[in-house]
């Protein structure tokens, strides 16, 4: 915060000389001085932000000698694709890019349809202990998930579910239920009340009136779900780690950690071949729908 | 409420979510507050202990305090990164004409890599050898004395690991606050700039205390997300060396999986979900109060 405060003082004791212009003057003249200092900042920041990842990138690209020796910053002396076939060899990259692929879809369709109906259940059908019902779904939002590891592995291990896609699926999407809720019963806020009672009327029930007039113009709301989430579950680590233990069901996360080999020994320049592999289906969906990503991000937090 | 509706129908929209969201959520809950007084290897009969587990974690574990004040450590590092970051990006940003949803975009890049990855990245970029990118740039700019391995020094390694939890999200609550602040009405500031208030005035007097709700929501976030803290820091040292970037979650996950202690675990678990809760109170407390004053 101190940064900007020279620029600010100064605009401040040029003021009361120049009161009598037009503010427009004022105006243009205020951001030569600030504007070309917060677009350095900015700029500074982003690089801070971008950088590294370009780096990854750039590392995936270069043969080994390079990457020991040398100058980090400087660019790869000559490309190779090595390291893409040596992540593919080492790794299991197609099978836990499908099982990652599985439990995003499988996690998101439990939120989005019982977050649906819970928000159904909440907003527009309402019921005497909804107050109670709404504040045991916030419970899910302060609390981390860390507690519900040690209880899930025993319970797990008694009924079989233990290294199962379920066993993963499960408190994914049983953690991000209430943020659906809210946004679907803050949505749901919105469809006029004289929707419901016409349809009532002409003698629709609580279920076809989910069906034909909730449902389909939630769309929106769906897509946004569905975004907000699937970065966190796509990129899970820690109920992965905790209750998959084959190759056959690893995630995308686990995968990676495969290409620490033994004794510790990382054969580096491969890894981060493997590592932009894995994050390019979910970066390449985050570039092309950024806005409707961002905007979910927004209306997640302030309604949330 | 709709006219038609029975209780059955009540029922039939609402048991499904509270089945699942009780089986992975509520009854985990309870079931860590009942482990807790247990002594329990997951193989042998569980023997209860009433309280002396948490006698142990508050007077006896010297290892658990440690712990403790490494995570206030790294969520403190967390939230100076997210939100001192994300409100000095924002209010950059809204000096800006035109360019702004793309610096949002590319801000927002780091979250939507996975913790391994970034991991990994970050393990590179504090090597010592190979010279990794944070060793060289202390290099050219004349610090080259602070060169280090920083993840096997005792005395930074918890910055080490904190920091790229801070980078990974400080997007996030960027965009959050960016909102905030383009909804605050451009009349307010525009009168009290005719007035002859400094960008500084205008920020603490007009725009700070309408973004305040937002300010809320998202400390509520960092803090929480910063207490539950634990990819990173496991994945990177897994909570060394010895114990200097232990956080509770990590003690607690090799407590529980490691050492196969479930009993005490739990007890650690208990306390951690108390620890967010008193946070968040204290959060709404100390905001809300300031914001009557």
């Amino acid at each position: 915060m101190t940064a900007p405060a020279a620029p600010m003082a100064r605009t401040e004791t040029i003021l009361p000389g120049r009161s009598n212009r037009p503010p427009a003057v004022r105006r243009r003249r205020r951001p030569t001085v600030y504007g070309t200092l917060s677009k350095v900042l900015i700029a500074l920041i982003v690089v801070v932000q971008v950088y590294p990842l370009a780096w990854l990138f750039l590392t995936s690209l270069r043969n080994e000698h390079d990457f020991a020796s040398g100058d980090p910053f400087a660019l790869p002396s000559s490309v190779t694709l090595d390291n893409y076939f040596r992540a593919f060899e080492t790794g299991n990259l197609g099978l836990n890019i499908l099982n990652s692929f599985i439990v995003t879809m499988g996690a998101n369709i439990l939120i989005v349809l019982l977050g649906m109906m819970a928000a159904y259940a909440l907003q527009v059908l309402g019921f005497r202990f909804s107050k109670f019902v709404r504040s045991l779904f916030l419970i899910g939002i302060i609390v981390p998930v860390q507690i519900a590891l040690v209880p899930l592995f025993i319970d797990y291990s008694s009924v079989n579910l233990l290294d199962t896609y379920q066993s993963m699926i499960i408190p994914l999407a049983g953690f991000s239920l209430p943020m659906s809720v809210y946004l679907f019963s803050s949505f749901f806020e919105y469809i006029p009340r004289e929707t419901y009672e016409a349809a009532s009327i002409d003698g629709a029930g609580p279920y076809r009136i989910f069906g034909l007039i909730t449902l389909p113009l939630s769309v929106n709301t769906v897509v946004t779900v569905v975004l907000v989430n699937s970065i966190f579950i796509w990129n899970d680590f820690i109920f992965a780690n905790t209750f998959v233990l084959s190759e056959d069901l690893k995630t995308i996360p686990l995968g990676l950690q495969n290409y620490i080999g033994a004794m510790g020994k990382v054969d580096w320049t491969a890894t981060f071949a493997a590592v932009c592999v894995t994050i390019t289906p979910l970066l390449l969906v985050f570039l092309l729908l950024n806005k409707a990503m961002i905007q979910g991000l927004e209306s997640g937090a302030t309604k949330g | 409420m709709l006219p038609n509706r029975s209780r059955l129908s009540v029922l039939i929209f609402l048991l499904p979510p509270l089945l699942l969201y009780g089986a992975a959520v509520l009854f985990p809950i309870m079931q860590s507050l009942f482990l807790s007084f247990f002594s329990w290897n997951g193989i042998s009969d569980m023997e209860f202990v009433g309280l002396q587990n948490y006698v142990h974690m508050l007077t006896g574990d010297a290892v658990f305090w440690r712990a403790f004040l490494n995570a206030l450590g790294y969520l403190a590092i967390c939230l100076v990164l997210q939100l001192g970051g994300a409100l000095f990006v924002a209010s950059l940003l809204t000096s800006l004409r035109r360019g702004a949803e793309l610096i949002k975009t590319l801000y927002l890049l780091p979250a939507v890599i996975s913790t391994v990855a970034i991991a990994f990245l970050f393990v590179r970029i504090y090597s010592i050898d190979p010279v990794g990118l944070l060793n060289q740039v202390l290099n050219w700019v004349g610090l080259g004395n602070l060169e280090r391995p920083w993840l096997s020094d005792v005395n930074t390694v918890l910055a080490a690991v904190s920091a790229p939890e801070g980078w990974r999200f400080t997007g996030l609550y960027m965009l959050i606050i960016y909102a905030a602040l383009l909804a605050v009405p451009q009349e307010l500031e525009e009168a009290a700039r005719l007035d002859g208030a400094s960008r500084w005035q205008i920020f603490t007097k007009i725009r700070f205390p309408y973004i305040k709700p937002v300010w809320i929501t998202t400390t509520i976030m960092a803090t929480t997300y910063g207490l539950r803290g634990f990819d990173i820091p496991y994945l990177m040292t897994n909570g060394g060396p010895g114990q200097s970037s232990e956080l509770l979650t990590t003690y607690m996950y090799k407590t529980a999986f490691t050492s196969t202690d479930f009993g005490y675990a739990s007890t650690m678990s208990v306390f951690i979900v108390i620890e967010c809760l008193v946070a968040v109170g204290l959060i709404i407390l100390m905001l809300k109060r300031k914001a009557d004053a």
